[in-house]
């Protein structure tokens, strides 16, 4: 009851008023997300009431530094105004989703499918110390089993000293004859020439102390260990060489499934806004999607006009540069970067390019279509936006599409609009999926 | 958190400290040795309230966590409220605002007799004194503002929020009643929770208050108790005759008076549309009952939002008193209490701590001037016109300073001070001199209201030194003109020494018994005011698409906070008629003062008023048309356009909206003439 029943309910009503996915991925506002946080704008989230227009409203500012005057710009109004903490305006609400529900829903959307491989990438991972070995470094060194052996050992080795050298005492026992009684009878882990030191010891008068061992046993209290232990303490443990333990760690293997996303983008000059735009709309889903898929996902951004060069996440939209287009260049660097870090062997692999089909001219043919087949992936996608109609030189998506075709590694798509990003992701997810 | 349990209860009476409920021992130990700490200022803080003249009920505090906390936020302060999904939204919102206030939430209490006030355990000490204090003003202001008098006085919320929320929950698991059908039908009644008459108490609407007037007497309802087949009404009883009995009908429409309390009169007449048979049926008990208790915790949370400016204003205004005017902070808590202040007060914008605040102080000061003029106009050769010339203000605030005995009581010589004082508290003096209490810590314990009032004289501080020299000719004339021994002193000495030191919080406490923040402000907003803490207003410009700072005249901030104020901020619709068309169909008007309504959200709303009606359900209102050529002039020549006012019926039938405009003559008498709450220039108008 209460609280967490009341923010499921919420989570449920926000689940049921937020944006379409699908329409949030044409027409909404990506940028206001973070990597691992998306934000869906949620559609008034708050009960409606009846409420004046707000801008019919205006309202009352307090200036910092004097007054503004009649005319001055004040910015918009913060919502909530009057200041109370709980109570701010929905509508500016967001459903958060992480990649995770994000891939889920996308899946369910688009009917996709795709099971991350399990690119059976093997890691040690350091267990509990559990397992035991006879050497290692000192401090892990099982004392606590080292001081019970020892004090094993030295409780079988002790006897009741003052007991057998009592037995000395008696009318007619020389050590030969205590040594064969304690050793055969009392079962004391006593030594002979111990008996033999305690036999020279002692003065001619106490060697007749008892006329029998009857008569010494019934004299002397005779101790166990335990209990002499208790009075007298350990003096000393002896410690064996042969008992010590070291612990050291299980090892685990853990299979995670890692991904690394090298996301390319042509910046040349006929990369209008537009067009951007396109592009971002149709990579970020597709990121988000495949971080929401794997455990650990890695991004490259590369950004190439003639040349190619690595760029954050938070540049990688925005940039222009003037200069021509040549792909490879992208292909190249992107090569040298998944070399370096990402063994195929280790990570599973997604290279996506953008652009508008420019290429300079036998590009395609003479160098991306062999770094293409070179570079090892999961998936290449290459995605055309291409908002105002065909060019004459941009060939870059046929010439992909044709060299690749029927193949399960290679997706092409074309994003002229808004409503073409859906299809694009779905075409490009669903080729590797047709692979399992 | 789990129930405010009735053991708690009882141990209120013995310590009004006390471990958050339903904690793990551990936590318990923590919290106990938290509420041991705070016995102390909490003892003290009651004290010191007492002796500033403050009334308030008394106060139980309890420690609870962070988490606790957050959550008492989100319930509007109580523990134990209906299940609903709008508490978890705001717990949402503010987990994710990491916290409201820069990540301190300090400050819950509630209006009850006793209080309820809330600690955060992990604040540190000077912000649970700081709340601490707020909060015995809070208390104090609960217990003597006539708004919150009208819900009675004992209100008991905890317990009667306690009940709402325990029948709602029976509903909802009342394996005859659709859980989520209560959800939405609450949702419904909240789209309403602001359309109650807030300015007359709760009235219940009991059950068979459903009666003569109501909508039976309407001929289609008529009908439908003939229990006709449907052929039968359609051949007989076709529109067209339905129609013809309008005209001839001579039955009143009711209510006589446009009805402020919507939810009260959906309450006492509505119906449901039941999709089965197509038809407006009687509500379920659990609907009716559900809609009066939401319709009583309108009521309840009424004055609170209708005094939420004086409320937090008062509560700064004694805890900044109480804090670092009688040292209820230590000298090292001091930094963070300062820090703690200018985080609530300092959020920028219109808020209502600091507008509340500043108002407090100005009131005190401009009826402390008063007093203080009052006294110099009577010196012989002082009149109103000669006020600035023949006063010396240095000289007068010298001898305003307040009596060494109060400023800076010698609790070395207890035996020096006089106990026939006024200003001294002749039993504390006793008991200090017995050694019950070491006065050194807390001198003000040896002082009466009187001697605080001195002590914190309010024109002597360095921030209001320029109070008395900056009155006004008019005002002098204004207390000039009805005094009559205007030569009772001999000179500027003698008449200050009739200063009335406690004239300023008398006032105070007089306004926070009778004002709400609409009278509030109505009353005290003064140019001087405005002028001192450069408060402004603002519009939304067509011309150039955004928010323009428009004037600094008093009257036009008065207008704007008078908008934001009035009827919690929210437009007026009440309801006209119940028998609207003479078929029963519920008729609300939007009364227009100028400003639109949003539209689109008054058409969601109206759609949630179908379902408490459950008949076609229609609103009147004023609609701001602007010409599409109007506006492109207006942008061109730099002009605000001149919208075209219309009158505007939105009517749902269950399935969809139309909109019909109306002939103004229709809407005429739901424009208000008298009241302008447009704060453009004149000159900026097309």
């Amino acid at each position: 009851m209460g609280l967490r029943e009341d923010i499921e309910r919420y989570r449920e009503v926000g689940e049921e008023r937020r944006q379409d996915l699908a329409e949030f991925i044409q027409y909404g506002d990506l940028g206001s997300s973070r990597d691992d946080e998306i934000h869906i704008p949620i559609k008034i989230i708050d009960l409606p009431e009846f409420t004046y227009d707000q801008r019919d409203m205006g309202g009352v500012g307090q200036g910092g530094d004097g007054t503004p005057e009649p005319g001055e710009p004040v910015g918009q109004p913060e919502e909530g105004e009057d200041g109370d903490p709980g109570e701010e305006a929905g509508e500016h609400e967001y459903y958060e989703m992480d990649p995770e529900e994000f891939a889920q829903e996308l899946d369910e959307e688009l009917g996709l499918d795709l099971d991350p491989k399990g690119k059976q990438v093997v890691e040690e991972v350091e267990g509990d110390f559990t397992d035991i070995t006879r050497t290692g470094p000192s401090s892990t060194l099982d004392f606590e089993r080292l001081f019970k052996q020892g004090l094993k050992r030295k409780l079988a080795m002790d006897f009741d000293r003052e007991y057998v050298s009592e037995a000395l005492k008696i009318e007619g026992w020389g050590p030969a004859e205590v040594f064969e009684w304690a050793r055969a009878e009392e079962n004391l882990p006593v030594s002979r020439a111990w008996i033999d030191e305690q036999h020279a010891e002692l003065s001619d008068s106490e060697r007749d102390t008892y006329p029998s061992i009857d008569a010494m046993t019934d004299q002397v209290e005779r101790e166990d260990t335990a209990q002499r232990i208790r009075r007298e303490g350990v003096d000393q443990i002896p410690f064996r060489r042969d008992d010590e333990r070291y612990r050291y760690p299980e090892v685990v293997q853990e299979r995670e499934k890692n991904v690394v996303v090298v996301n390319i983008r042509d910046v040349s000059g006929s990369m209008r806004e537009h067009k951007r735009e396109l592009v971002e709309r149709t990579f970020t889903p597709l990121d988000w999607y495949l971080q929401g898929k794997y455990d650990n996902a890695e991004f490259v951004y590369i950004a190439h006009d003639a040349e190619a060069w690595e760029v954050d996440r938070d540049e990688f939209f925005g940039i222009r540069s003037g200069g021509g287009t040549r792909i490879s260049s992208a292909y190249e660097l992107a090569k040298q970067r998944l070399d370096e870090a990402f063994p195929f062997d280790e990570w599973n692999r997604y290279v996506f390019a953008a652009g508008d089909s420019e290429n300079s001219s036998n590009d395609t043919a003479d160098n991306v279509v062999p770094l293409m087949n070179q570079i090892d992936a999961n998936l290449h996608a290459y995605v055309e936006t291409q908002p105002s109609g065909n060019a004459i030189n941009a060939t870059h998506a046929e010439e992909v599409e044709r060299q690749f075709r029927g193949s399960d590694d290679v997706a092409v798509a074309y994003v002229s609009s808004p409503e073409d990003v859906t299809d694009a992701i779905y075409r490009i997810l669903s080729t590797e999926e047709t692979d399992e | 958190m789990s129930e405010h349990d009735t053991n708690n209860e009882e141990t209120d009476r013995e310590n009004p400290i006390m471990g958050g409920p339903g904690t793990a021992a551990a936590e318990t130990v923590r919290m106990q040795r938290e509420a041991e700490r705070l016995a102390e200022p909490v003892d003290a803080a009651s004290d010191l309230a007492q002796r500033l003249g403050l009334r308030p009920y008394p106060v139980n505090y309890w420690i609870v966590d962070y988490d606790e906390m957050n959550e008492l936020v989100a319930y509007g302060g109580f523990q134990e409220r209906y299940p609903h999904w709008r508490w978890g939204m705001s717990y949402d919102r503010q987990q994710k605002q990491g916290q409201f206030l820069g990540g301190k939430a300090f400050e819950i209490v509630n209006n009850d007799n006793p209080a309820h006030a809330f600690l955060q355990i992990s604040n540190s000490l000077a912000d649970q004194k700081a709340v601490i204090t707020h909060v015995e003003a809070h208390s104090d202001f609960f217990a003597n503002n006539k708004w919150f008098g009208m819900f009675g006085q004992d209100p008991d919320a905890a317990a009667l929020l306690d009940r709402h929320a325990d029948t709602i929950r029976r509903y909802m698991e009342d394996p005859d009643i659709d859980r989520a059908e209560v959800e939405r039908f609450i949702d419904h009644v909240l789209c309403l929770e602001d359309n109650i008459d807030q300015h007359i108490a709760y009235e219940p609407v009991s059950s068979d208050a459903t009666d003569g007037e109501g909508p039976a007497g309407g001929v289609e309802a008529q009908l439908e108790e003939l229990d006709l087949s449907e052929e039968v009404r359609r051949q007989v009883f076709d529109d067209d005759w339905l129609d013809r009995q309008d005209g001839d009908s001579d039955r009143p429409s009711f209510p006589e008076e446009p009805e402020h309390d919507v939810l009260g009169f959906l309450r006492s007449h509505g119906m449901q549309y039941d999709d089965e048979v197509g038809k407006a049926v009687e509500m379920d008990d659990w609907q009716r009952d559900v809609l009066e208790i939401l319709r009583r915790e309108s009521y309840y949370f009424a004055p609170q939002k209708m005094t939420k400016i004086m409320n937090e204003g008062w509560a700064s205004y004694w805890e900044s008193l109480m804090m670092s005017g009688e040292n209820i902070a230590d000298a090292d808590e001091f930094l963070t209490y300062a820090d703690h202040m200018s985080k609530v007060l300092g959020s920028g914008g219109m808020n209502p701590y600091s507008l509340g605040l500043q108002l407090w102080e100005y009131v005190e000061n401009s009826e402390n001037r008063r007093n203080v003029v009052d006294k110099l106009l009577r010196v012989e050769g002082v009149t109103w016109r000669n006020f600035h010339d023949r006063i010396d203000f240095d000289e007068v605030l010298d001898l305003l300073e307040p009596d060494d005995l109060v400023s800076s009581v010698d609790t070395d010589a207890l035996d020096s001070l006089p106990a026939e004082d006024p200003r001294i508290d002749a039993d504390s003096l006793a008991a200090a001199r017995d050694g019950a209490f070491d006065p050194e810590q807390y001198p003000w314990r040896l002082l009466t209201y009187e001697g605080l009032s001195e002590r914190h004289y309010s024109l002597v501080q360095p921030q209001n030194r320029g109070y008395l020299a900056r009155i006004s000719l008019e005002e002098l004339e204004r207390i000039a003109r009805y005094m009559f021994d205007d030569a009772r002193y001999e000179s500027v000495e003698a008449a200050l020494a009739d200063v009335e030191y406690t004239s300023g919080w008398d006032r105070m406490r007089e306004i926070r018994e009778s004002h709400n923040d609409v009278t509030f402000i109505d009353e005290f907003l003064t140019q001087e005011f405005v002028d001192e803490h450069d408060y402004f207003t603002y519009e939304y410009l067509h011309s150039s698409g955004d928010y323009r700072a428009t004037s600094s005249d008093y009257r036009d901030v008065k207008k704007k906070l008078m908008l934001q104020l009035t009827n919690f901020g929210k437009p007026t619709v009440a309801v006209a008629d119940g028998n609207y068309r003479n078929r029963n169909e519920l008729l609300l008007e939007h009364q227009y003062n100028g400003v639109a309504l949003d539209l689109e959200q008054a058409k969601e709303t109206l759609s949630r008023v179908f379902e408490l009606w459950g008949r076609p359900v229609a609103l009147r209102t004023i609609e701001k048309q602007y010409d599409e050529h109007d506006l492109e002039v207006a942008r061109r020549r730099d002009r605000e356009p001149d919208p075209t006012e219309v009158g505007l019926e939105i009517r749902y039938d269950g399935t969809a909206f139309t909109e019909t405009e109306l002939d103004w003559s229709d809407v005429k008498h739901l424009a208000a003439t008298d009241i302008d709450y447009d704060t453009k220039p004149e000159d900026w108008l097309a």
